[in-house]
């Protein structure tokens, strides 16, 4: 079974989003070895570069409005709790125009996944700063650099109650680790991957800086060490970037605390299945 | 018989509407016809709130100015009402428990006792102690009032048009149905809340009307029957993924219940102002379908309506009512007419850009213009399909040179304001697609008269874009103080108008 598309690809050559999208597509491959196996999958992407991953997947979905990507995932598991689902979405998309969201859907705790493509700039858009630039980052729409110092998603994430919180670099390897990690997890998984964007963000300084918590010892079910590892990182100075998963407990699973939705999932159906 | 009005008066929390509620349910079981409204203020404790109830032996869809009896929670009520008071108009006042005013009140209408004791009964609350204090209220007053004996025969439903929204989700085959709170749209997720267990669907409140809306457009991508609710701001929240509802092919039913705007407003009354935005809401060209039901049984067929073009041509509907339609009990005795629909939608490949035929993004002209009129094709079919059902209808003198054009809640007034008078009415239901048809209707009068609650007659306008026709200024009678129209105060100024 191919869940590639014959679209050919807008990305830039050499773009890391092709690094996310081989590694999503490894995890994937294993999975869905029919066209059965291919209905029960559900992709959901914003606006940016991105966003384009939906042109190059060949499963169900929608490819959404910008921010829109987490409530979408969530009426996908409400509509049909048996289907899994994916979400991808940008640094604009997650921690700008989506932001509400972000930090209900892990209090939420439904059981999808998703992964964020943190290149620290609105790309499509020719290069603005996101929440998450640096300081003294210019374009032309700041010609006097930005001023205010990044968001840390890590941080808001393990505040806000999420279940899985990792950040990987946009590498083949470490999508395919943390996603079949995530696809594992019971509930919402929260995956940042760092990628340079080639144009407006080019600088891959950090690449110095990266370590592994999983080669370092670092107790994922340890709350405290995943707050003081998700410190080390202020997406402002580069010093060190821990990556890998920073935490993961268990938590009620959305879908299990309403009676209807148990009863679609233990019938293996959605409510399009239910007769009235 | 004559028309009764009883006002029930107090401050928030003292429970003017169990009392009127009481009084409403065991009426309509005795035959007679009974309309209620509620005015409340955007407060939970103090303030001024009230019910007027209105009693007939006849159809009453509306109250009038004229008050006979007011039932006085608290001094304010009778400072604030009593000029509308009538000729040998009563007053009961007092802080005593609710009961006892219901004691006094059944007394002074002459009704039976038994009557009021067995809506205790029903209401499984504190029965011996309610009975006890009713009984010393019906022994305390005199009868003052009689009440003909009723001539329906026929039981009644007494509900309020939002009850009537949730049933007619519930008949259509709703699966979920997703709110953010906002008055005066908040009782039909109060009411879908309720019934959800009983009826296997599912309610839920997002952290927003964006999140909302695209929950919604999750579920349905799933081919789930899904619907949202809310007022007019929550609607303008809405409006970009209302665009990408109508874009993509899913099924999707928005309800829009009006209040006073712009901005916050008037969160707690009522008006028409949104049916601009309603029509027209949403960046680009995209197929919808707008209704506007005016009762209880037009509440439950247009929205079974509204879901059925939504599922058949995969756009969305929106089924816009306001606060007087939404939370005033009607009574009706006339069953609603549904239709059963079946899910259909199946799963695909969905996207908010245009897309080639193998659902990847595109640009190209070809694309670009293949999809607009695909999109627009489907408003074409749903116009030619909306003609099976009732998209406008016709009241009153059928011969008459007089023609009141009107849409939504302002039906009640109308209807209880015209039944002497010399005039016809002309209620549009379908105000997308819109019922061109009416032109011939218009164009026999040679009066025209245009009743709206809004300050600038949204459907008026609307009707001139579509028909060329035009209404006199004059001719327009407006009303946007949040209030409903009364049928007393209306009649005057139709008859002011009238050939």
């Amino acid at each position: 079974m191919n869940i590639s598309t014959k679209t050919k690809s807008t990305w830039c050559p050499g773009c890391y989003n092709f690094q996310i999208l081989a590694g999503v597509k490894r995890v994937l491959n294993e999975k869905i070895k029919s066209e059965k196996d291919r209905q029960k999958w559900m992709i959901v992407s914003g606006i940016g570069c991105h966003g384009k991953i939906f042109d190059y997947l060949n499963l169900n979905g929608i490819h959404t409005l910008h921010g829109r990507v987490l409530p979408t995932c969530l009426g996908m598991k409400i509509g049909n709790p048996n289907l899994n689902v994916i979400g991808f979405s940008g640094d604009g998309d997650a921690y700008a125009e989506g932001m509400e969201h972000l930090i209900h859907a892990a209090r939420y705790n439904s059981n999808f996944k998703y992964i964020v493509h943190n290149n620290q700039v609105f790309a499509l858009t020719v290069g603005q700063p996101t929440p998450t630039t640096e300081i003294g980052f210019k374009d032309k729409t700041t010609p006097l650099g930005v001023k205010i110092p990044p968001l840390n998603p890590i941080r808001l994430m393990l505040a806000s109650g999420a279940s899985f919180v990792a950040r990987v670099f946009s590498d083949i390897k470490q999508i395919e680790f943390v996603l079949k990690e995530a696809l594992k997890h019971k509930g919402f998984a929260f995956i940042e991957v760092l990628q340079p964007c080639l144009i407006f963000h080019p600088d891959i300084r950090y690449k110095k800086a990266f370590y592994s918590l999983e080669e370092s010892g670092h107790d994922k079910s340890s709350f405290e060490q995943a707050w003081k590892k998700a410190q080390e990182f202020d997406y402002n100075t580069i010093e060190k970037i821990p990556l890998g998963i920073f935490y993961q407990t268990k938590k009620p699973v959305f879908e299990e605390h309403f009676e209807q939705l148990k009863k679609l999932k233990a019938k293996n159906i959605g409510w399009r299945d239910v007769k009235r | 018989m004559k028309k009764i009005n009883i006002l029930f008066g107090g401050e928030a929390g003292q429970g003017p509407n169990i009392l009127t509620h009481i009084l409403g349910e065991s009426l309509v079981k005795q035959g007679y016809y009974i309309f209620y409204s509620r005015d409340y203020q955007s407060l939970i404790r103090g303030g001024h709130n009230f019910n007027v109830l209105t009693i007939s032996d006849e159809p009453v869809y509306s109250n009038e100015k004229k008050i006979d009896m007011i039932i006085a929670l608290d001094e304010n009520t009778i400072k604030i009402h009593e000029k509308n008071l009538g000729k040998n108009g009563i007053i009961l006042r007092g802080k005593d428990k609710n009961m006892y005013f219901a004691g006094r009140m059944f007394k002074i209408l002459g009704l039976d006792f038994k009557i009021l004791e067995k809506e205790l009964k029903e209401l499984k609350k504190r029965f011996d102690e309610n009975l006890k204090e009713a009984r010393k209220g019906y022994e305390n007053a005199e009868k003052q009032f009689k009440l003909d004996a009723p001539l329906r025969k026929k039981s009644a439903k007494f509900e309020n048009g939002n009850q009537a929204i949730a049933k007619g989700a519930i008949q259509s085959g709703l699966d979920l149905y997703y709110a953010y709170p906002m008055t005066p749209a908040t009782s039909v997720l109060r009411e879908l809340a309720e019934k959800q267990t009983e009826k296997n669907f599912l309610t839920f409140e997002l952290e927003n009307e964006i999140a909302v809306i695209n929950a919604a457009i999750g579920s349905a991508i799933t081919g789930a029957r899904a619907m949202v609710g809310t007022s007019g701001g929550g609607f303008d929240l809405m409006a970009e993924s209302l665009s990408l509802a109508g874009m993509i092919n899913i099924p999707l039913v928005i309800f829009l219940s009006q209040r006073p705007g712009p901005a916050t407003g008037v969160p707690t009354y009522t008006a028409q102002g949104d049916l601009n935005t309603a029509r027209c809401t949403g960046h680009g060209e995209f197929p919808r379908l707008l209704v506007a039901p005016g009762d209880l049984n037009e509440s439950e067929e247009l929205t079974n309506q509204a879901f059925y073009f939504a599922e058949k041509y995969k756009i969305p509907s929106i089924i816009i009512n306001d606060k007087h339609l939404g939370e005033s009990y009607y009574t009706e005795t006339e069953d609603s007419k549904m239709i059963k629909i079946k899910k259909s939608t199946p799963l695909a490949r969905h996207s908010g850009n245009e897309t080639d035929e193998n659902t990847a993004s595109s640009c190209k002209q070809e694309i670009v213009e293949k999809r607009v009129k695909e999109r627009m094709e489907k408003m074409e079919e749903i116009r030619k399909e909306s003609k099976k059902f009732k998209t406008y209808k016709i009241y009153g003198n059928a011969e008459s040179r007089n023609l009141i054009v009107f849409w939504g809640s302002t039906k009640g007034a109308i209807l209880d304001s015209i039944k002497d008078l010399d005039c016809k009415a002309l209620q549009i239901l379908y105000l997308k697609p819109f019922p061109v048809k009416v032109k011939n209707e218009l164009k026999k009068a040679s009066n025209l008269i245009l009743i709206e609650n809004n300050e600038t007659g949204q459907l008026g306008d609307l009707i001139a874009e579509k028909t060329g026709v035009f209404f006199k200024e004059t001719n327009k009678i407006l009303k946007y103080n949040g209030r409903p129209f009364l049928s007393d105060e209306l009649k005057k100024e139709i008859e002011k108008r009238l050939e």
